[in-house]
């Protein structure tokens, strides 16, 4: 901009009447340049966490780490540091959106920093170098991670390494409806007792289907309501390869164990021909299942301890434990009672700065503390991670979170963290799906998984 | 002529560039990925290499020497490792306190050697204990080498002297990236579940084709060829209306229709049927939902071209032949059908194409069930390569079979030409020589 003659003569002249206001605007400028000083030393970091299978109850899977910002921001601010973490917290209702979109994100270098999903994922994703370890950013022995059932810190690991801190954990039981139970002949000291007679294995699976076709023949449920299992692919249907004594994984090699994967497709052949279960099951509206298990149109159904807080919370379900009874998931031929442990855990993801990981690793630490965990498990009905958080009253107080530990969690097995893994399951559950809807028989079937997993897994799976 | 010819290369270079880019490379791509075995386990980028109880495993048989020899981890506090963590510059009390009280001790985990580590008077940070225990480790299992070079070094420090062909073995068995190989092949070719997907798919393709695109489409063209104007383009906006509601929406509908709370189910209800999922209920329900939901849409493109062909064929062939006394099924077999044949060979060939390759209203209403009965190809690949619920997303197979679909095309374009005597169809007319 030019300036005309006058207006810079004037300028010039009228120099020792403008010292005082140039002064002050000097000053200003100075603590405007201090203030941005300030400012430059504080530090911005975004976190991002995405977490898989997060339903209305499950908020508290991002949330926690937005608490653990709050006191992080707080720890540092006592040190005299100025940090400021915004917290991009994004929750997939389902899991197969969620893998999709969290592989892609990696692999096009836009991972979110922290990610809470199942453990198996931990094998693949650790061998692709998609996660970094845990370990190298949290002292394992320190508090609280110390402090985290050891079989789930075990569940969090891959090759040795420490990948995860626990979110979560979680068993599944199998469910009866109460009232039917006594209409076709259960005593109220009978279905007391049926918790203890299925952990023994006097209670079988056998029985279920019985029981089941007693209610619809009674006419208490339709047709196909009798049992009513999980209607989509699901950890659960690894628990019926284990009742019929079955073994997922020995010392680091998968196993697979043809005739008791034979027995768990027979099973629910069997259940569809004798009427039990709908033969167009899987695929079900997930609603629709919801519904009916909450308002006693199902006899016998299994689900996770999170279905707890569903049920009672948004399904209208009130007097749960009027109407439900819940076991471990009863024994089979050649198997044990049993139920399965499925816990969610943080990871980090390869590709941010060691800096900002490391503040994604405390918060995951932070969040991982009794009181803020015991919010998540509490809310969503699932279990503890620590003997500590089963201290805290919101904890101890809650009769459902107190009864699943102690009937369900010590006969707990997990899958294994296998890079391999997913590819049995696939194969695995393709094959349930083709023998449970008449597609193939059981015998066919179990033959079509042992040739697909010799062609595709090799020496890497053993087959009995 | 030399600049009009320079001219139109250069008015065609965007759509040259833009085919290039959006028809060609994908294709390209796509068989490429389908010679790899990349996974989510593999990752797409290059792999490191890494001695696991896997590969310990695999080296095994070849190798029991080396394989015993590396499947321990160990830690060794020694002179060579103290001299190296002098060269990380971090507080020189760490390795003044480790030569007075830990020289010459061995740990078997990690986790022990790391303990004492953290136990060290100037309490190193995480990242320093991991740091600390690095230039002490003295085995190679579990520990992740970016380049075969680095994990050879590091066993020839361990004192493996490995030949070449060793060396191979040993970088084969420990490498965790993606190899190329024709594997995928050889499982779609070999697996059960493939054949039967392949059936599904010929069986979608041709009864939908059949009964809807082409067959259904020419009959709503000539019956509102037969119609007067208002009705026929009122008749012909009802049957458009699937083609323009947005898809997701439209199966929607369908599902409404089709649920166990549904209108069919309520009405059948009256009847004293309990209700059900008419979509789900069976393969062959689940088809006869599929087909008429593809069907429906897939009709109204060839109304369209079909009805425009026929008002192209000149109305004095229609007087002549009323003059002549045919009747309406005459007009149709000897007019109209014969001049239909370069429509029908498009929408045929197109509409085959387009079936093969889509899958979104499959995908939205049944998902490939109950069970994998209506699972068809394209949809197969895609949750192969791209979404399934274990999250073990095969890059490299769901290639080979999109690279399967693209093929079947390819070949049955060529079959339809032929069939439709392509060649004809585009000689020169004589009269104009």
């Amino acid at each position: 901009m030019l300036l005309k003659p006058e207006a810079r003569l004037s300028l010039f002249g009228e120099l020792p009447m403008t010292v005082f206001p140039l002064l002050k605007s000097a000053a200003i400028a100075a603590v405007l340049l201090a203030s941005t000083a300030v400012f430059a030393s504080a530090k911005d970091v975004t976190i991002s966490v995405w977490a898989g299978g997060s339903g209305p109850n499950d908020n508290y899977r991002v949330d926690a780490i937005e608490v653990a910002a709050d006191i992080l921001e707080r720890e540092a601010a006592i040190r005299g540091e100025q940090l400021n973490i915004t917290v991009q917290k994004t929750p997939y209702s389902g899991w197969e959106e969620f893998k999709q979109a969290i592989t892609l994100a990696a692999e096009a270098k836009k991972a979110p920093n922290i990610v809470a999903t199942g453990h198996e994922d931990i094998g693949p994703w650790a061998q692709s170098g998609l996660i970094v370890p845990i370990e190298d950013y949290v002292d394992l022995d320190s508090w609280p991670v110390s402090d985290i059932y050891p079989n789930l810190m075990e569940i969090s690991s891959f090759n040795g390494v420490v990948y995860g801190i626990p979110q979560d954990a979680e068993s599944r039981p199998f469910f009866f409806w109460k009232p039917y139970m006594k209409q076709i002949g259960y005593t109220d000291a009978d279905l007391e007792a049926l918790p203890a007679k299925v952990e023994k294995g006097e209670y079988t699976l056998k029985n279920v289907l019985e029981d089941a076709r007693k209610m619809q023949d009674k006419g208490l449920v339709q047709a196909g309501y009798g049992f009513y299992p999980r209607n989509s692919n699901g950890p659960d249907y690894w628990q019926f390869y284990t009742s019929f004594g079955g073994v997922m994984e020995e010392e680091g090699k998968l196993v697979f164990d043809k005739a008791a994967m034979k027995r768990t497709y027979q099973f629910f052949a069997d259940a569809v021909k004798n009427g039990v279960i709908k033969k167009n099951h899987i695929g079900m509206p997930g609603d629709q299942w919801w519904k009916e298990v909450a308002t006693g149109k199902a006899g016998i159904w299994h689900g996770g301890t999170w279905h707890y807080a569903r049920l009672v919370n948004q399904e209208g379900l009130k007097d749960f434990f009027d109407n439900v009874q819940f076991t471990l998931i009863p024994a089979g031929e050649g198997g044990k009672a049993n139920t399965l442990t499925h816990p969610v855990v943080y990871l980090l993801t390869a590709g941010h700065t060691p800096e900002e990981t490391q503040i994604a690793a405390d918060l995951v630490k932070i969040a991982s503390e009794p009181r803020i965990n015991a919010l998540h498990a509490i809310k969503s009905a699932h279990l503890g991670i620590s003997e500590a958080e089963t201290k805290v009253d919101l904890y101890a107080g809650d009769r459902w979170a107190s009864e699943a530990t102690a009937r369900l969690l010590p006969h707990a097995n997990a899958m294994p963290n296998n890079a391999d893994f997913g590819k049995y399951w696939t194969i695995m559950w393709k094959n349930l799906e083709a023998s449970w809807t008449g597609a193939k028989t059981a015998d066919a079937a179990a033959s079509d998984a042992e040739a697909e997993l010799k062609a595709t897994l090799g020496a890497a799976i053993i087959i009995r | 002529m030399k600049t009009s010819r320079m001219l139109g290369l250069v008015m065609i270079a965007p759509a040259a560039i833009i085919i290039l880019l959006f028809f060609l490379m994908p294709v390209i791509l796509t068989a490429v990925f389908a010679m790899t075995n990349m996974s989510t386990a593999t990752g797409i980028s290059a792999g490191a290499y890494q001695v696991t109880q896997a590969a310990v495993n695999r080296l095994k048989t070849d190798m029991p020497e080396l394989a015993a020899g590396i499947s321990e981890p160990r830690f060794v506090i020694d002179e060579d490792g103290l001299t190296q963590l002098d060269a990380l510059k971090l507080k020189p009390g760490f390795t003044a306190e480790l030569r007075a009280s830990h020289l010459g001790e061995v740990f078997l985990s990690r986790r022990e050697a790391e303990r004492m580590i953290k136990s060290l008077k100037e309490r190193p940070s995480t990242r320093e204990v991991k740091q600390i225990s690095d230039v002490f480790n003295r085995s190679v299992m579990n520990t992740r080498f970016e380049d075969r070079a680095a994990l050879m070094e590091s066993l020839a420090k361990l004192g493996f002297k490995l030949s070449p062909q060793d060396e191979e073995k040993v970088s084969r068995a420990t490498y965790t990236g993606w190899i190329w190989t024709a594997d995928n092949f050889r499982t779609i070719a070999n697996s059960q579940d493939m054949g039967q997907i392949l059936l599904n798919t010929g069986f979608y393709v041709a009864v939908t084709l059949l009964l809807f695109n082409v067959g259904y489409a020419l009959l709503l063209a000539v019956t509102t060829h037969y119609m007067p104007a208002s009705t026929a383009s009122v008749f012909r906006a009802i049957w458009l209306l699937p083609r323009i509601t947005p898809v997701v929406i439209y199966v929607l509908m369908w599902k409404w229709l089709t649920w166990d709370n549904g209108f069919i189910s309520l009405f059948m209800g009256l009847f004293g049927h309990p209700p059900k999922n008419y979509l789900l209920d069976s393969a062959g329900s689940a088809w006869f939902f599929v087909i008429l939901i593809n069907g429906f849409i897939g009709a109204s493109m060839g109304m369209l071209v079909f009805s425009s062909a026929i008002k192209a064929i000149p109305q004095t062939h229609f007087y002549a032949s009323e003059v002549d006394g045919a009747n309406r099924w005459q007009q149709i077999r000897y007019i109209i059908l014969p001049q239909l044949r370069w429509p029908i060979l498009f929408v045929t060939c197109y509409q085959t194409l387009s079936l093969l390759a889509s899958f979104n209203e499959i995908l939205l209403s049944t998902r490939g069930g109950p069970g994998r009965s209506t699972e068809v190809w394209s949809l197969a690949a895609y949750h192969t390569a791209l979404q399934n619920y274990t999250g073990n997303l095969e890059y490299g197979l769901g290639a080979a079979m999109a690279l399967v679909l693209v093929v079947v095309g390819v070949i049955l374009s060529l079959i339809y030409l032929r069939v439709f005597r392509y060649d004809t169809l585009v000689t020169k007319p004589l009269i104009e020589d």
